[in-house]
């Protein structure tokens, strides 16, 4: 019976990271909870810079890094350099997340530079081992937006490092412009255009969409590449024109993701379900985050006020791509699960029909988990443009929810059909089973 | 039984058993999805080919192995080798009228 491929690696690598993604979710909302006051009080105060580091860190990224670490193998048809690279990445990974999560909002120092140096070590492993099947010339666009979104990647961690040392050096002022460089960096650089790479393929697929002309995707790549280091760029200097540059050409790019977006529900063969839910509600949070910038941009405010703004925008910009990530976990799970499940000989579902994704996972709550993200992510921006503490504490809450129950189905889904295939009698093989 | 009426006995069986692998993301075999563009059988050799929805699909490497053997468990003493072909490339048009009715198809686009 066919299980696994052989590019792929073991179904517990992409789990573990995927698994650990989940707690950094369920933890995420927490500290949104705890450190509210300091978050609202002050975008830039170590509390909300230790929340900002949870939510990219220990949920985004090592969610992000996981499912790379599974679609690049399938995508490029090659496999990683090192399956003990990728356990060590994903060890390396939630090492930094919580080392420089702790040290920014309780300290000392020395746990943020030692975070630091664990995250940059961790990266440039993990860029040496996506590498492998990154190199495939024939993985279409997908491929060349992960190679753009790796080397993002490493920018970002590079800002990252240096930032940290500087922390206790005082080399320069972290001027709110700089921060947001690296943050800019890291949510559309790296995140933002590994998942609109990655998005070019799965859409179509989960959608069964075959678009005439899709060349959206393409334009929404290249604007996001080439605008991204501009827009960094005036923000590290304090060049407004710059800025203004980068940033026109960034939303041109988001803009033309949206458009791939439409264009693929306008042309799909499917019925609208629960990932496109994720998905669209993913999108609106990009339309608030991509606004919230502007007006910090262009309207003339109060400093307090533009640093809310921009607040605002950074934690639609994570609410984007924090549902992204939840709704597609639905579908990178339950597969990664399947096929290791038939791997073991398990071809049917407790019904008795022939296994399917959608046996991995209660579907009912799937959708509490869509509704409790979509709710804690629209009631913590919202806390963040009124000022409102409480409320924001209240989008933690919801938050964390939506991580423990998204980590809950997706891990006791698979479980569940494994314990019933090993309570099914020996004599009741099915077609293609391994006796 | 003919050489004619035995080689269409082991297409009926092959095209029986591809109709019993399912697509695990669609919940279709793979037949009424059109990905079966042809079974040829040549005394004990049954060759098929077949294609998916898109290169680089997850279920790209599984579901032509998972094919494979369900013919090869049907028809244990022939010879059964599967090729996947991407020319010409997979489109809805080539789904069933039964695969577009479960799948929610809608005729407006």
């Amino acid at each position: 019976v066919p299980g696994a491929g052989a590019t792929v690696p073991p179904a517990s690598v992409p789990l573990g990271f995927l698994a650990a993604g989940g707690v950094g979710l369920w933890a995420f909302g927490l500290v949104v909870w705890f450190a509210a006051d300091r978050v609202v009080a002050a975008p830039t105060t170590s509390g909300a810079v230790s929340a900002v580091h949870v939510g990219v860190l220990a949920f985004l990224t090592t969610a992000v890094l996981g499912a790379v670490h599974q679609f690049a193998p399938v995508v490029g048809r090659r496999p990683l350099r090192s399956v003990t690279g990728a356990r060590l990445t994903l060890a390396g990974m939630v090492a930094a997340a919580w080392l420089l999560s702790s040290g920014f909002a309780h300290g000392p120092e020395t746990l943020v530079a030692a975070g630091a140096v664990v995250g940059s070590l961790t990266v440039l492993l993990a860029a040496w081992n996506l590498s492998g099947p990154m190199a495939a010339r024939d993985g279409g666009l997908p491929v060349a937006g992960l190679r753009l979104s790796i080397g993002f990647l490493v920018a970002t961690v590079a800002f990252g490092v240096v930032y940290a040392f500087d922390r206790q050096t005082g080399w320069f002022l972290l001027l709110p412009g700089r921060v947001l460089a690296h943050a800019h960096l890291g949510l559309l650089g790296w995140l933002g255009i590994t998942y609109v790479a990655v998005a070019e393929k799965l859409w179509p697929m989960f959608l069964l969409a075959h678009r005439p002309r899709a060349r959206a995707g393409a334009w929404a790549i290249g604007l996001l590449a080439a605008g991204k280091p501009v827009l960094a760029a005036g923000l590290l200097v304090a060049a407004p024109p710059l800025a203004w540059l980068g940033g026109v050409t960034v939303v041109t790019g988001l803009g033309c993701h949206l458009v791939s977006l439409v264009t693929v529900v306008r042309h799909r063969r499917r019925p609208l379900e629960l990932l496109h839910g994720f998905v669209i509600a993913s999108a609106v949070f990009l339309v608030v985050a991509v606004g919230a910038g502007a007006a910090a941009a262009i309207g003339d405010l109060a400093p307090a006020d533009r640093a809310r703004l921009v607040a605002v925008e950074v934690a639609a910009l994570l609410a984007w791509l924090g549902l992204a990530v939840v709704g597609h976990a639905h579908k990178i799970v339950p597969f990664i699960a399947y096929t290791a499940l038939r791997a073991r000989g398990v071809a049917t579902a407790p019904s008795g029909k022939p296994l399917l994704f959608s046996d991995l996972f209660h579907p009912g709550l799937a959708r509490a988990t869509l509704a409790a993200a979509t709710t804690g992510f629209a009631v913590a921006v919202l806390g963040i443009l009124v000022a409102s503490p409480t409320t924001l504490a209240a989008g933690g809450v919801a938050i964390s929810v939506s991580g423990a129950l998204a980590t809950i189905n997706l891990a006791s889904g698979p479980r569940r059909v494994s314990r019933h295939d090993d309570r099914r009698p020996e004599t009741d093989l099915v077609p293609g089973r391994t006796p | 039984m003919t050489t004619a009426g035995a080689a269409e006995h082991h297409r009926q069986l092959a095209m029986t058993a591809l109709g019993n692998v399912w697509d695990p993301e669609l919940g279709l075999d793979v037949v009424s999805l059109g990905l079966v563009y042809d079974v040829r059988v040549d005394g004990d050799d049954i060759a098929i080919d077949m294609t998916l929805t898109t290169p680089g699909c997850p279920v790209s490497e599984q579901l032509p192995a998972e094919a494979e053997a369900a013919v090869r468990a049907a028809v244990p003493d022939a010879n059964v080798t599967l090729r996947v072909v991407w020319d010409p490339p997979w489109t809805p048009e080539l789904l069933s009228p039964l695969a577009l009715q479960r799948l929610g198809f809608n005729p407006r686009s």
